[in-house]
């Protein structure tokens, strides 16, 4: 596996942060801190999301209509909080970034040192 | 939590006061709450999941931008630079209050000296000795104005907190408040005994005067009684006002239009109607100011009483005339 530092690019990951949230809400219906859990679980550990950035994603798919918010009491001590669950449009914008991801990793990866593409053809080094 | 809270309530306090902002912050404090819960549950101490929860909760500027907001937070950046609001600290605010309290007691004092000067020509004219009795009055009207002075001058010093260039952050307003609660009892105590003293100033008379002259003397102190009552109730009336007025004065130096102003909403009673918040929150004032100036006009304490259960009546009215309908809570479903 890669090597991997602490800090992953918030540039380089920032486009896909809406991926990772309508992935984690297209299994069920969940509120923020239990989606930022599974974000960090899931990357074991590597990709820690920060409130904002993922309040900010709420806030903008909500506008767009990707995702619907709700009220509804947590499953502990009854505190209501704020629930969300993907829409069709969502599920539709989750599978076009599925299919970009796809297409950048597949261009990325070509310029990317001692990867397989390397053996094919071309330009082997981006360093001036 | 509580720092945490602090936190999130510095970032926003220079946030617009929208409802998208109202509802960001909230959603922010519930996931930091809950980070800050589970840290706690997995064992981490208080600072170590205060550390945690802060360094990861990232910065507004991106929130900024999902909100549509980017040209307030860039005004804000600008005029902070330009004209920075400095928060007061919490013993900056202890020693203002303390002030405040000082300088209620130098100007209720020095109204009821005043007051209270008038007995001295009454009572050394009895023993004809009339130039001690102006001395006597000279020296209680200078004492006052002594007093008057003395609290102008020490005002200069704390002018600048209402005037623009500070703001109570979180931690302040909550301060401010309790201060409030505290001294709440106190002033409505003090208020009416102050109010009752001036009522009742005449009864002395009608009951020494049914009880018959005594020894000469009676009419005299008969007076001095009446004018001690009346400047130991205006005492306790300006005093307890005046102190009031100070703490409320500083709960609102917050700007009304960001996120700051919401911190000490609760000292306040809000009315969906600006007009009907504006014209409520100097109602009493009013009538208090009206009833004592007719009061004192006319003496005529038996009548003029009649103006409280009539503001009372009136007071309801408004109220329920400009009530604000409670927004339903949001629909729950699971």
């Amino acid at each position: 596996m890669a090597e991997m530092n602490a800090g992953i690019s918030s540039d380089v990951i920032r486009g896909y942060n809406d991926t990772m949230i309508l992935y984690i809400l297209k299994q069920e219906p969940s509120y923020g801190y239990e989606i930022s859990k599974r974000i960090r679980s899931i990357s074991e550990d590597k990709y820690i999301i920060k409130e904002t950035t993922l309040y900010s994603a709420f806030s903008r798919m909500e506008k767009n209509g990707y995702i619907e918010s709700y009220e509804a009491a947590g499953d502990a001590n009854g505190k209501k909080r704020t629930y969300y669950r993907i829409s069709e449009a969502g599920l539709k914008y989750y599978r076009e970034k599925c299919n970009e991801w796809e297409l950048t990793k597949d261009v990325i990866q070509r310029f990317i040192d001692g990867s397989s593409y390397l053996t094919m053809k071309g330009e082997t080094n981006g360093n001036d | 939590m509580e720092t945490i809270k602090n936190y999130l309530e510095a970032m926003f306090a220079n946030m617009p006061r929208t409802a998208d902002v109202e509802k960001a912050k909230s959603e922010l404090l519930q996931m930091m709450e809950d980070k800050y819960n589970e840290l706690i549950s997995e064992g981490k101490t208080e600072n170590e999941a205060v550390g945690t929860v802060i360094s990861e909760f990232g910065n507004l500027d991106e929130l900024a931008e999902a909100l549509g907001l980017e040209k307030e937070v860039q005004q804000e950046h600008e005029e902070s630079e330009a004209n920075p609001r400095r928060a007061l600290a919490l013993e900056e605010i202890r020693d203002y209050l303390q002030y405040a309290s000082v300088r209620a007691l130098c100007i209720a004092l020095g109204v009821a000296l005043c007051i209270i000067s008038a007995t001295g020509p009454i009572l050394f004219d009895t023993i004809h000795l009339a130039g001690v009795g102006v001395l006597v009055l000279l020296l209680l009207v200078a004492g006052a104005v002594l007093l008057f002075v003395f609290s102008g001058i020490t005002s200069k010093k704390w002018s600048y907190i209402t005037k623009g260039s500070c703001y109570l952050d979180y931690a302040g307003s909550n301060y401010t408040m309790e201060e409030k609660g505290r001294y709440r009892r106190s002033f409505a105590a003090r208020l009416t005994l102050g109010i009752i003293l001036c009522a009742i100033c005449w009864l002395p008379m009608v009951i020494a005067d049914s009880l018959g002259n005594l020894a000469g003397l009676g009419e005299v102190f008969q007076i001095i009684v009446l004018l001690g009552m009346i400047a130991a109730g205006v005492f306790l009336i300006i005093h307890s006002s005046m102190i009031m007025g100070s703490i409320n004065d500083l709960l609102k130096i917050n700007d009304g239009q960001t996120m700051s102003s919401s911190y000490t909403e609760k000292a306040f009673p809000h009315y969906d109607n600006p007009k009907a918040d504006g014209l409520l929150s100097i109602y009493w004032p009013t009538v208090r100011s009206i009833y004592l100036i007719w009061s004192f006009l006319t003496f005529a304490w038996w009548r003029t009483w009649i103006i409280w259960p009539v503001a009372g009546i009136v007071y309801a009215i408004i109220k329920s005339l400009f009530k604000s309908d409670n927004p339903t809570q949001g629909n729950s479903q699971v």
